[in-house]
């Protein structure tokens, strides 16, 4: 992971004219500070080492409030158990904190790479199937538990490499549409290769001990969140991450400034790819259970309504797109019982994704933070490259 | 594998070839003129199918489901594009974006419609059956989309090159500023090529139904996996690479499908790599960026 999050040779940073890349960050980019390690000349901040160079006074008390909410959460929902003891709604937190995380990775994608994925769910599949393996038939150690997690990572690091060697050389969209093959594959691999994965019935098993309670279980959700997205913040904060939201915003400069823009891409691929896959693995240790619906390109779709209705390139969006769809869902799904028509609840999602697609690409948090900062959060809308062909 | 048998899994390779390339020349055309990865294509094909089915059960014409389904195409193509693509013209993203938005719509509009599971769906009586020459076996219906195909390839061919708009078009798909410059107006030509692929779409997805029985929600995104396949090994905008890419991607999923019918897909992604190694834009596709 070390190895992906040190900066750039430094080079590339000198380049001249290397620090206009960070002119063009828009929404969530402009509230936070760029490149740590190098802050370009001319724009350091008159006192010492300031964190966010060249924002005023109301840049950062927006920048306060954003890094002050999230703890604020964070603590209202370790205290949740002291609250309630349903055990339906521990369910439920579970579900929304592993399928934000699982959006999150794929935010890094969408929202701050700006590639679109249709495969996204191969990793998450890989993760929930490893861990699943594993521990059926080694039974519930921590050790083995373990051994999944590097399992996962390892292979999620194979499958992104093949898979963005192959497509990102060409276009951009290539991504979209050979990441469909492959998940399509990996679905197809899951539901022949019976003997390894019983195929769609699937099959259970046993987790570690200590996780079986089910308050237990939701802190170890919550910490295991909480640690993603200070890792998946650090990264996109790293210099890294900077390159990548200047790809996002003009691939050709940044292609231009020096950047091997596929190198950056891939590695882009390759965090989302891990962090997904991990997603998985907490995913299938919630349900103790697996089956081919952890590889159908449901969950890949899932994950894109969920990062653009929080809020794409927003990072805690992903968390917002999860708590309302999973507890509408969870809403819809009981009242769908008189109802009929609400048992489509994607259909209103679908409607709502392309109202958010077509008026506030931001998403919901864009909406908000774009109000806040007295600035329209654009999202992916700014700066892509216009009439790419 | 004796001669009859390759004979008939070739004709039905050719037949399913002919089939996805409706799906993927229309995908490939409306990319290579407007860069727009169309998500929702693959809705298109089973509207069609779903439109064939209740129109097939009610009048027991398969000419008039054909013609229904290719209406319902052009038509849905065309809100399709005035709502939801043209506005967001020129970013490539967010036409991806809500392409799959309207595909995931239309899906879940089909679900609520007709329900969730698959529709059994019979070969029409004239169709039905086949002949016997020898020990080659042909199915009338596997013959009939076949020359449906062809009929429809080498009018689009004839369309693309004997006439001034299938001029236009070529030459959108080559230079789009350039066409715009020279006086033509080319988001009308677009919309006209979205909601003309949308109709041959549609047209696959009616053909479709009959020779895989069935007609169910997921069809559209199946096949559109299989056209991405095909666009990819033929080449983004190239019409000739969607037709030699659909043949080659029908007949090696036939013959595979007779020896191992689980890596039949896994056999056309991996003849996807292999151009995508050797020929990253398609065997027939234009130059790089």
């Amino acid at each position: 992971m070390a190895r992906f999050l040190r900066k750039p040779d430094s080079s590339e940073v000198r380049l001249p004219g290397a620090e206009d890349a960070g002119d063009y960050k828009e929404g969530p980019a402009r509230t936070e500070s760029p490149a740590r390690t190098e802050p370009p000349a001319g724009t350091a901040a008159p006192h010492g080492r300031a964190k966010v160079p060249g924002l005023g006074r109301p840049g950062r008390e927006v920048l306060l409030w954003v890094s002050g909410l999230p703890v604020l959460v964070v603590l209202i929902l370790a205290v949740l158990p002291l609250l309630t003891s349903s055990y339906a709604l521990f369910n439920l937190m579970d579900q929304i904190l592993i399928l934000g995380v699982f959006a999150m990775s794929y935010d890094i994608l969408l929202g701050y790479t700006g590639i679109v994925s249709f495969g996204h769910v191969l990793f998450f599949g890989t993760g929930a199937y490893t861990v699943a393996i594993i521990l059926k038939h080694t039974g519930p150690g921590l050790g083995f538990l373990l051994l999944a997690v590097f399992g996962t990572v390892l292979i999620s690091l194979v499958i992104s490499l093949v898979i963005g060697y192959l497509s990102l050389r060409v276009k951009d969209v290539y991504y979209a549409m050979i990441t469909l093959a492959f998940a399509e594959l990996f679905a197809i691999i899951a539901e022949k290769w019976r003997g390894a994965t019983n195929g769609a019935d699937g099959f259970s098993f046993r987790i570690p001990h200590f996780l079986e309670d089910p308050i237990l279980f939701y802190y170890f959700i919550l910490v295991f969140a909480v640690l993603t997205v200070i890792l998946v913040r650090r990264f996109i904060h790293s210099p890294t991450g900077r390159v990548l939201l200047s790809i996002r915003e003009n691939e050709k400069r940044a292609e231009f400034l020096g950047y091997n823009v596929i190198r950056f891409k891939l590695i882009s691929t390759l965090v989302a790819g891990v962090v997904a896959g991990l997603a998985g693995i907490a995913w299938a240790l919630q349900q103790a259970f697996v089956s081919t619906g952890v590889m159908a390109t449901d969950k890949t779709i899932d994950a894109l309504l969920i990062t653009t209705i929080g809020g794409s390139g927003t990072l805690y969006g992903a968390f917002i797109g999860s708590g309302l769809t999973n507890f509408a869902s969870d809403r819809l799904s009981s009242l769908a019982e008189h109802y009929p028509l609400l048992q489509r609840w994607h259909l209103i999602f679908g409607l709502l994704y392309i109202l958010i697609v077509l008026f506030f690409p931001g998403g919901i948090l864009g909406f908000f933070r774009g109000k806040r900062a007295g600035k329209g959060a654009r999202g992916y809308r700014t700066g892509l490259q216009k009439g790419q062909r | 594998m004796g001669m009859a048998t390759f004979i008939n899994l070739t004709v039905n390779g050719l037949s399913t070839g002919m089939m996805i390339f409706l799906l993927a020349s229309g995908l490939s055309l409306i990319f290579g003129l407007m860069g727009v990865l169309n998500f929702a294509h693959g809705s298109l094909f089973m509207l069609g199918g779903y439109t064939g089915v209740v129109v097939f059960a009610h009048s027991g014409s398969f000419i008039l489901a054909l013609v229904s389904a290719m209406l319902v195409g052009v038509s849905v193509g065309w809100v399709v594009e005035r709502l939801t693509v043209r506005r967001v013209y020129g970013n490539a993203i967010a036409q991806i974006l809500i392409t799959t938005g309207v595909m995931i719509v239309l899906n879940e509009l089909v679900k609520a419609v007709f329900g969730p599971d698959i529709i059994a769906t019979p070969v029409p009586p004239l169709l039905a059956g086949s002949w016997a020459i020898g020990s080659v076996i042909l199915i009338k219906y596997r013959l009939f989309t076949l020359a449906v195909g062809l009929v429809v390839a080498v009018t689009v061919h004839l369309l693309l090159t004997k006439t001034r708009l299938g001029m236009v078009v070529r030459a959108g798909v080559e230079n789009p500023e350039m066409v715009q410059a020279l006086g033509i107006n080319i988001r009308q030509v677009f919309s006209l090529v979205f909601a003309f692929g949308a109709a041959l779409a549609a047209l696959g997805g009616v053909m479709m139904a009959p020779a895989v029985g069935a007609v169910n929600p997921d069809m559209g995104l199946q096949n559109q996996m299989l056209a991405f396949i095909v666009v990819v090994i033929g080449g983004m905008g190239s019409f000739l690479g969607s037709a030699l890419g659909s043949i080659l991607v029908g007949l090696a999923g036939a013959y595979t499908a007779w020896f191992l019918p689980e890596a039949s897909l896994a056999v056309n992604v991996l003849l996807m790599a292999v151009v995508l190694l050797l020929r990253p834009n398609g065997l027939f596709g234009m130059g790089g960026e």
